[in-house]
């Protein structure tokens, strides 16, 4: 392994390998550390895309509505609501559904990975975990929405809109939320990172076999090369997330290109 | 402040007072339940009606009773006694994470902005920080180090250092346009006068009010981590490892799990709704 070279050496000598596609030998699998790399990156990906596809439309749909119902009761419910849900730690989220969902109502299974998205028992399995992960994100685009729409409609051209009477909704869609999607996306853009953070514990929790609870197995049973390239595919991740999220800047707001 | 030019709302008088009086409750609440909750944990040794370490199997898993107020864990402990000790740990580890976090990264973003030269280096270290997301380094600690208290801690604190920086640069560069700024050089004060008792200074509100919405999210992730087994060992109560601990008797004994992320949560809430009414009352634009 090297070892007794000195660090930088063994730096370049690691750098050189991974650059190859060699990411070294599980010690506790004596597998190709890519291969259970490969093979993780499935589930997380299923996990983060679809706690996205809960959380996205919810958390600005609640945020629009507080917008609108701005200093009224449903706008401070659902803020209150959203700062409880920023504060709950992701465990505890997790054990609430597994209790009511899980045992006591029976409705959903929680116990990993049961088969590929598309049958029925694949997303059975995913529902619980993707729940988790999708609460957790909730809040905070419910409060950036709500802050970002807010600074919108109180703008001119909205203004203009509706001296010209333009219905309500569309006002409130067409230029209230197209405008304030920008502060929205770059959120979400950093949400991925946390929710990259939050799937360890997640899939800790559901024995969710994706990439976090492989590093973590991996830096319990002191098995480095799986735990350093796992980190390393997360920092990738997180990386290619952000440079996709400046790139869809221009998309949303051309006047940036 | 006064609402001024056309972009502001005007909302009606009656509105804004009931909000000012539902934030003063709130105020109050979050204010007393940390009261509570650091008053807890300072005085965990004289509070706790039980050893939190002592083993009684003839006790184990007791719902919460007159015996133990919140029942007993797998191995007959007092829940409220470990939960006392845990929040200490808990707090000790976060808060010293925080400071630490929190001098270096205010240190880093102000010495940017006073001088400019060292700007691009300072704002590229941070860059770098920031594009990882935080458990990211808990984790390369935990592997590198391995589970310990130690390595959490750093982790902790190594997330709180480019927020920090970054915060304290901004309100670095609004300060350093003050006029008072270029009067003290004009009057000949000493560099470290200046950067400290003017610039520094005059950023700590802004820096203070960031680390009380910081705070509850480190808390979290020290948490997250410690429940991941990456921080203190077993025996020691902490309230991450508490609630792991209740993950295998989750379905008859909720109450193992329950308080310690119950703690957790009132922990952290308070913490965001005290930052957030802070930072309604400074400034909004830089936080």
């Amino acid at each position: 392994m090297g070892l007794d070279e000195p660090w930088i050496l063994q730096f370049v000598h690691y750098f050189g390998q991974v650059t190859s596609g060699d990411l070294g030998r599980s010690i506790i699998s004596n597998r190709p550390v890519l291969d259970e790399l490969s093979e993780a990156l499935g589930p997380t990906v299923e996990l983060v895309l679809s706690a996205l596809s809960l959380a996205v439309p919810l958390g600005i749909t609640l945020g629009v509505i507080a917008a609108i119902y701005r200093g009224g009761m449903l706008d401070r419910a659902i803020m209150a609501l959203a700062v409880a849900g920023i504060s709950l730690p992701v465990f505890w989220v997790a054990y609430m559904l597994i209790l009511i969902l899980g045992v006591q109502w029976n409705l959903l299974p929680f116990t990993g990975r049961l088969g590929p998205i598309w049958t029925l028992e694949g997303l059975q399995g995913l529902a619980l975990p993707a729940l988790t992960a999708a609460f957790t994100l909730v809040g905070p685009i419910a409060r950036i929405s709500r802050t970002a729409v807010l600074e919108t409609l109180y703008a001119e051209h909205v203004r203009l809109a509706r001296a010209k009477g333009v219905p309500e909704h569309k006002v409130v869609v067409k230029h209230g939320l197209r405008n304030a999607l920008l502060p929205i996306v770059t959120l979400v853009g950093l949400q991925i990172g946390h929710l990259l953070g939050g799937t360890v514990i997640i899939e800790t929790i559901y024995a969710w076999p994706g990439v976090g609870r492989l590093v973590v197995g991996a830096i319990m049973n002191s098995d480095y090369a799986t735990a350093q390239g796992g980190l390393l595919l997360m920092a990738c991740i997180f990386v290619a997330v952000n440079l996709i999220v400046d790139l869809l800047y221009s998309t949303l707001d051309p006047r940036l290109s | 402040m006064t609402p001024t030019g056309t972009g502001q709302s005007i909302s009606p008088r009656s509105a804004k007072r009931r909000r000012r009086a539902k934030g003063g409750v709130a105020t109050a609440m979050a204010v007393a339940i940390l009261a509570v909750i650091v008053g807890v944990a300072l005085l965990a040794p004289v509070l706790a009606p039980y050893d939190p370490y002592e083993v009684d199997l003839s006790a184990a898993l007791q719902p919460p009773g007159s015996a133990h107020l919140l029942g007993t864990d797998m191995q007959g402990r007092d829940l409220l006694s470990r939960i006392m000790y845990g929040t200490r740990l808990t707090l000790l580890t976060s808060l010293t994470a925080l400071v630490s976090g929190s001098v270096v990264g205010a240190l880093l973003g102000l010495a940017a902005v006073f001088f400019p030269s060292s700007d691009a280096v300072i704002g590229r270290l941070l860059d770098i920080l920031l594009s990882f997301p935080a458990i990211l380094f808990g984790l390369a600690l935990g592997a590198s180090l391995g589970p310990g208290l130690l390595p959490v801690t750093i982790a902790l604190s190594i997330a709180t250092v480019p927020e920090v920086g970054r915060i304290a640069r901004a309100a670095g560069l609004t300060i350093a346009r003050q006029e008072y700024m270029q009067s003290g050089r004009a009057i000949g004060l000493g560099k470290t006068t200046l950067f400290f008792k003017y610039l520094a200074w005059n950023c700590m509100p802004t820096i203070f009010v960031f680390l009380t919405l910081r705070f509850g999210f480190i808390i979290l992730l020290g948490a997250g981590l410690n429940f991941l087994g990456l921080g203190a060992a077993p025996p020691a109560a902490e309230l991450g490892v508490l609630a792991a601990e209740g993950r295998n008797v989750l379905a008859f004994a909720p109450h193992v799990a329950t308080y310690p992320s119950l703690t957790i949560f009132l922990l952290v809430l308070s913490l965001n709704v005290l930052g957030d009414v802070l930072r309604d009352k400074l400034d909004k634009r830089l936080l």
